[in-house]
């Protein structure tokens, strides 16, 4: 009795102390990025700006590489959970787990290879550009998600997948409505890995002329123009970190009940 | 005959992929409608594979498997399994669906409409003493395991499906927990006279549960099919009796229920009375105990004169332990509860747990005393007249375990 006193108490609380939850766990991580960005506007407001820095530190500039930036990294996210999820499901399917090895390992390999020499050899093959720049992007980015969907769906207790067979879910509803909700958290931290993956390599696509903040940095590496190369980095760091939050933010609010 | 088969296996086997020897060798079984039959035998024997082949969570490898007059490999496998209730020992709810979604899983997928389904769930729920209004919206995490796994077997009963298979159900529950469960369940079947394939490892549960009995060896061959009763009584070679284990007599007890003995009258007095009345009851009556029930009839406490203290106002807090069992309940739950209360008997209650009479021990004597008898009248043709066998000792056996058995179980096959 007081167990089932207890439990109707903690259902009680689950809605609000949820929300506060989740507010204590991703709070902190807006305000600091926040005064990240503020302190390095401050910085470079405070410095006499030459005709070279000026060109590529103006907010005009600054948005649209960020926005580029921004737009190549989630559209390799998105392609990625698209292809990987769908590769992983295939994959963990009776009659295709055999291929599970061979398929980790071709992915494996895309994520060995140096990213620079992956895009330039696309390049060479499939033209500059950002389409290009996307593909490479997503070869490089695959195997965090497609690994953690193997590993997460094979993580389902047997037992929940027997019993709901055993009662006469069909294969498909014993997909969607067991393995791939009770798979989501384990899946979702592949896709935040390879959100800040994609992040990170997207700088080398200035390289294949795609923009981005790559940009940023390699004028300021090449002309020596340390505030350009400081805005660069910083802005690249909290586009990942901020990806990466929102990343936190929707694994938390998809994180099925029930589970601890 | 035929219209009383529920499931028929003809001469099934099962060699799985890379293995020598069959898992299951043509095994042969009819199971009659509204009867339980128990597959018991030691692990590996091969009694799961058995029984998932019945609903085709394996497939056989030949042999032909009938489900109420129709080949199952005739059948979708995922519309069979909706028409045959499945509870495995994990339980297998899922733990991101509240309780009343779990239950109401099976009917969903057959297609009723929300209202149907929620009356269901509740109705269920109430079956097995779980108040929907505090479960329904419960995580299965929030509940004990004795909740779970009745809300596992409510899952199962959901559409009504005329057939249930059970995986050890009762097996990860702990002995007190399991034992209620038990008698729960056989309290259900009473009403709803389902067909149940019964699967476990513990003969002691095989008894208990079981209409009819099938002790497997290896590769699920039947060693003996018959009802507790005989094969308790009459093992038909050394495995089986190996496997019945020691203490056989003492088991018996397991066969007889508490309803089907005489019980006795307690003196009952009620917590408000004062101890001197209870003292004048108890030097009128003889008795060396009186029994405080509560406003509800239910027993508190066994109470003897040395009990009482004439200075108090009330009956409150005064005496030993009551220990109580339901009618259902078996002789050996009775012995168990005899023991551990301070009066030496186990007063018997309802479902409410009113008080209906007690259990002494000399009474479960004499019940013992009764049941060495019929066996020895059994047993005694059989020794002086084989081809009469036991027609008529089998005839006059006079456990009545259950009101579920049915009639052409009292017929020697």
């Amino acid at each position: 009795m007081s167990v089932g006193t207890l439990g109707s108490g903690q259902l009680a609380d689950a809605p609000p102390s949820r929300w506060r939850a989740l507010l204590r766990r991703h709070a902190t991580m807006p305000l600091v990025l926040a005064a990240a960005l503020l302190a390095t506007y401050l910085w470079v407001g405070s410095l006499a700006l030459d005709d070279i820095e000026r060109r590529s530190l103006n907010a005009g500039h600054l948005f649209r590489v960020t926005g580029q930036h921004a737009s190549i990294s989630v559209m390799t996210a998105l392609l990625v959970v698209v292809i990987a999820v769908s590769a992983g499901v295939l994959l963990t399917r009776p009659a295709l787990r055999w291929l599970a090895p061979f398929v980790t390992a071709l992915a494996n390999i895309g994520q060995a290879t140096p990213a620079i020499g992956l895009l330039v050899l696309l390049s060479i093959w499939l033209g500059i550009g950002a389409g290009t720049a996307l593909i490479g992007l997503v070869a490089y980015a695959v195997l965090p998600v497609l690994r953690n969907t193997i590993v997460g769906i094979n993580q389902v207790d047997r037992h929940l997948i027997e019993a709901g067979r055993g009662i006469g879910m069909s294969p498909l509803a014993v997909l969607l409505r067991v393995e791939l909700p009770l798979a989501v958290p384990v899946i979702l931290a592949g896709v935040r890995t390879a959100l800040v993956l994609a992040v990170g390599v997207a700088t080398l696509a200035i390289f294949i002329d795609a923009g981005g903040l790559g940009g940023l940095i390699v004028t300021g590496i090449k002309l020596q123009r340390e505030p350009v190369l400081i805005t660069g980095a910083v802005l690249t760091a909290a586009l990942a970190l901020t990806l990466d939050w929102l990343g936190g933010v929707i694994a938390d609010l998809l994180r099925p009940p029930g589970l601890d | 005959m035929t219209a009383d088969v529920m499931i028929e296996l003809q001469q099934v086997s099962k060699l799985y992929r890379g293995q020598k020897t069959p898992a299951v060798e043509d095994v042969s079984m009819t199971i009659r409608r509204g009867e339980i039959v128990v597959l018991v035998g030691p692990s590996g024997c091969g009694k799961t594979t058995t029984m998932k082949m019945i609903n085709r969570l394996i497939e056989p490898t030949s042999g032909r498997i009938m489900v109420d007059g129709s080949d199952v490999t005739s059948l979708n496998p995922t519309e069979l399994r909706r028409r045959i209730g499945y509870v495995i020992q994990q339980v297998g709810l899922f733990p991101h669906m509240s309780v009343a979604t779990n239950v109401g899983l099976v009917p969903k997928m057959l297609g009723w409409d929300r209202k149907r389904i929620d009356a269901r769930v509740d109705e269920l729920l109430h079956l097995v003493g779980l108040e929907p209004g505090q479960y329904r919206h419960r995580l299965p995490r929030q509940l004990s395991g004795g909740q779970q796994q009745r809300v596992g077997v409510v899952r199962a009963l959901a559409a009504d499906p005329p057939v249930m298979l059970m995986d050890e159900p009762f097996g990860a529950t702990d002995p007190l927990t399991r034992d209620r469960l038990q008698n729960e369940f056989l309290r259900l079947q009473e009403k709803l006279q389902k067909t149940i394939v019964f699967v476990t490892h513990d003969f002691d549960e095989a008894i208990k549960m079981g209409s009819r009995i099938a002790v497997l060896g290896d590769r699920s061959s039947i060693r003996q099919f018959d009802t507790p009763e005989r094969l308790l009584s009459n093992p038909a070679d050394k495995t089986v009796a190996q496997f019945i284990g020691a203490g056989a007599s003492l088991k018996q007890l397991n066969l007889r229920r508490v309803d089907a003995v005489d019980w006795d009258e307690a003196e009952l007095v009620r917590l408000d009375d004062s101890p001197t009345s209870a003292l004048r009851r108890l030097d009128e009556t003889g008795e060396w105990a009186v029994l405080s029930v509560d406003n509800e009839r239910r027993p508190v406490h066994w109470i003897t004169a040395r009990d009482l203290d004439p200075h108090q106002d009330n009956l409150r807090g005064i005496g030993g332990p009551a220990t109580v069992v339901e009618p259902r309940a078996t002789l050996h739950d009775a012995l168990d509860a005899m023991l551990s209360s301070s009066s030496g008997a186990a007063v018997v209650v309802d479902d409410g747990g009113r008080y209906r009479g007690t259990l002494t021990i000399d009474r479960l004597m004499r019940a013992i005393g009764e049941m060495r008898e019929t066996e020895r009248h059994r047993d005694r043709p059989v020794a002086e007249a084989p081809e009469t066998a036991d027609e008529p000792g089998a005839d006059a056996v006079p456990v009545q375990r259950r009101g579920a058995r049915s009639p052409a179980d009292r017929q020697t096959p």
